[in-house]
């Protein structure tokens, strides 16, 4: 664009977050927050309800005024950005549209205000598959066609930057399976993805980063796969057998920890499936089952923020 | 600022707010225009449907001459037309908050400043779109009232266009009104009553109150009728300066200044407010 507005590609689209701080009357509902995300990944923003999740995303985009600190998207305030639908596309809340408008009628007044042209209406609602429903008011779409068109309002101005708070809300298997693809994509062409969620295992499938709050605060941020890993230490071992008591004192030798599972099965820590195999072996006991239970997500995310979701 | 403007129009066409407000006008200004005839057949001709001399006064005979007859007929549906278009307004804000829209249309534009402005610019507009409708109904009909009753269309005094463009300046103030009750009130229901309550009871009120006063401490205290936005309007529609109340300019003034002070308070609040 010649005319000096932010070109979709202008920009990093680095997003950085510092000392991010609100207070509501008795609550600090975002506490000196501080993390920075990357373009050209998806990154979940991930923490119990309540966490300040929303409240920080509404701080990021001008919605919210914070009580101290700062974000900038590209380097520059969301209020400063000359052009925001351009820069940055953001889907806050599933019904956020005029009840009895058409689909095709309420991005059209979006692009008006933004001074898009308005064949960008009809080409963001065939972006997400929702064509065919343009003339049809918003009261008749269902949850997953509402979280669509909340996606193409985000999309009219071709941003650099993508947020999405709770996208998978509402959507079927299908929906959410499109949703995966769709942010992929994005991610993949350079865009910055930030996603905020609590489905954890779709998180695991989508995110390639995290960041991860409680209580307002930063529990951690950084590559699924490390954040993962670093609760490497609470990987167990299953194992199935006959002869319980003569793999327990085989394993006694090896430091490993054993606790009794339901069905007879038994829980190893401390040590890996081909110690406790090689272990078996040598005790000449028979083995029926043998399985490396690795942390999730999920099980990563309930120790991290254990004890920091109380209702605040 | 042109495209916000066009957006705000373009909300308001793209739902059925606008033609069910106009529906709803319409048999209104029917019925103001019924009883606005049979007032000015009574002014008129006050003998005929026997009001008794000793009431006939120096206003009321002033409010039977020929141009203020007129200029009441010229100006006919006033009294609900303004409250219609401050209806609207107090939707164009309140809808953005009712159906969650609020959060789109400030990532659009997060100069909230910008955003306000154009609402009372639309608004503005609605309200002179009803302004013109109502006018040319008037204009169409006036005549033949008026001719009815054995006066000439008066469309040749100045007074009348006076009272016309007053007219649509009242028009035009109320749906800024609306804007800044709608900002004040971000509940769609309660603003809406509020506007309501404060139009009709204000109106209906301050004429008691007003005429109460008046009889105990003189008749100095008609010329707080000003201070009522809903009197102050329909000061402003009428032909010429009547004996015992204020001018016109006053209530024009006294208008101005409230929508103003409602357009800068309605900003102030917008711009600093949360949107959650």
């Amino acid at each position: 664009m010649s005319d000096g507005r932010l070109s979709p590609t202008a920009g990093n689209g680095q997003i950085v977050v510092s000392g991010l701080t609100k207070h509501y009357r008795n609550v600090r509902a975002v506490d000196n927050l501080s993390f920075t995300i990357e373009p050209g990944r998806v990154t979940g923003f991930l923490g119990p309800n309540g966490a300040g999740k929303t409240t920080t995303l509404r701080m990021l985009l001008n919605l919210v005024t914070p009580t101290a600190g700062a974000a900038t998207i590209s380097g520059i305030r969301y209020a400063d950005l000359p052009d925001p639908i351009r820069h940055v596309g953001a889907v806050l809340e599933a019904s956020s549209a005029h009840k009895g408008r058409t689909g095709i009628n309420h991005l059209r007044v979006v692009c008006a205000a933004a001074g898009l042209p308005k064949q960008r209406a009809d080409e963001a609602l065939a972006l997400v598959g929702l064509s065919p429903a343009a003339k049809r008011k918003f009261k008749g779409y269902s949850l997953g066609m509402k979280q669509r068109l909340g996606i193409a309002a985000a999309m009219l101005g071709d941003p650099k930057v993508l947020i999405l708070d709770e996208p998978a809300n509402g959507l079927d298997p299908e929906g959410i399976r499109w949703m995966r693809g769709f942010l992929k994509n994005l991610a993949a062409e350079g865009r910055t993805v930030l996603v905020s969620s609590h489905l954890l295992s779709e998180m695991q499938l989508l995110a390639d980063d995290v960041v991860i709050i409680a209580a307002g605060k930063l529990v951690r941020q950084g590559r699924v796969d490390e954040v993962v890993g670093s609760m490497a230490h609470t990987t167990r071992i299953r194992v199935r057998t006959p002869q319980s008591d003569e793999l327990v004192a085989a394993l006694a030798e090896h430091d490993a920890k054993v606790e009794p599972g339901e069905g007879g099965v038994l829980l190893v820590s401390g040590v890996d499936a081909p110690t406790v195999g090689r272990a078996a072996l040598a005790a000449k006991v028979e083995l029926h089952e043998l399985t490396t239970e690795r942390p999730d997500l999920e099980g990563v995310f309930l120790e991290l923020t254990a004890g920091k979701a109380a209702i605040r | 600022m042109t495209s916000l403007v066009r957006s705000e129009l373009l909300k308001i066409r793209t739902t059925n707010t606008w033609w069910v407000f106009g529906l709803l006008a319409l048999p209104l200004w029917g019925l103001t225009f019924l009883i606005n005839y049979f007032q000015s057949q009574a002014l008129l001709d006050p003998a005929s449907v026997g009001v008794p001399e000793s009431e006939q006064n120096a206003q009321f005979q002033a409010a039977g001459e020929h141009v203020n007859v007129a200029a009441n007929l010229y100006t006919n549906g006033q009294f609900f037309g303004v409250l219609i278009v401050m209806l609207l307004g107090v939707i164009v804000v309140t809808n953005e908050f009712f159906h969650q829209t609020a959060t789109t249309t400030f990532l659009t534009t997060p100069r909230r400043t910008s955003v306000v402005v154009a609402k009372l610019i639309a608004a503005a507009v609605l309200g002179v779109l009803f302004w013109v409708v109502t006018t040319g109904l008037n204009l169409i009909l006036a005549p033949l009232i008026l001719s009815s009753l054995d006066v000439g269309s008066q469309l040749d005094q100045g007074a009348i266009w006076q009272a016309i463009g007053l007219n649509g300046l009242a028009y035009l103030l109320w749906s800024v009104f609306g804007i800044g009750f709608g900002v004040l009130i971000r509940s769609q229901i309660g603003a809406t009553v509020t506007a309501l309550l404060t139009y009709l009871a204000g109106y209906i009120g301050a004429i008691i109150v007003l005429s109460i006063l008046a009889d105990r401490f003189g008749d100095w205290i008609n010329n707080l009728q000003l201070i009522v936005p809903a009197l102050a309007s329909q000061l402003m529609a009428t032909g010429t300066d009547l004996p015992g109340t204020p001018p016109r300019w006053a209530g024009a003034a006294v208008m101005v200044a409230y929508a103003v002070l409602t357009g800068t308070i309605g900003t102030l609040i917008v711009r600093k407010r949360d949107i959650s």
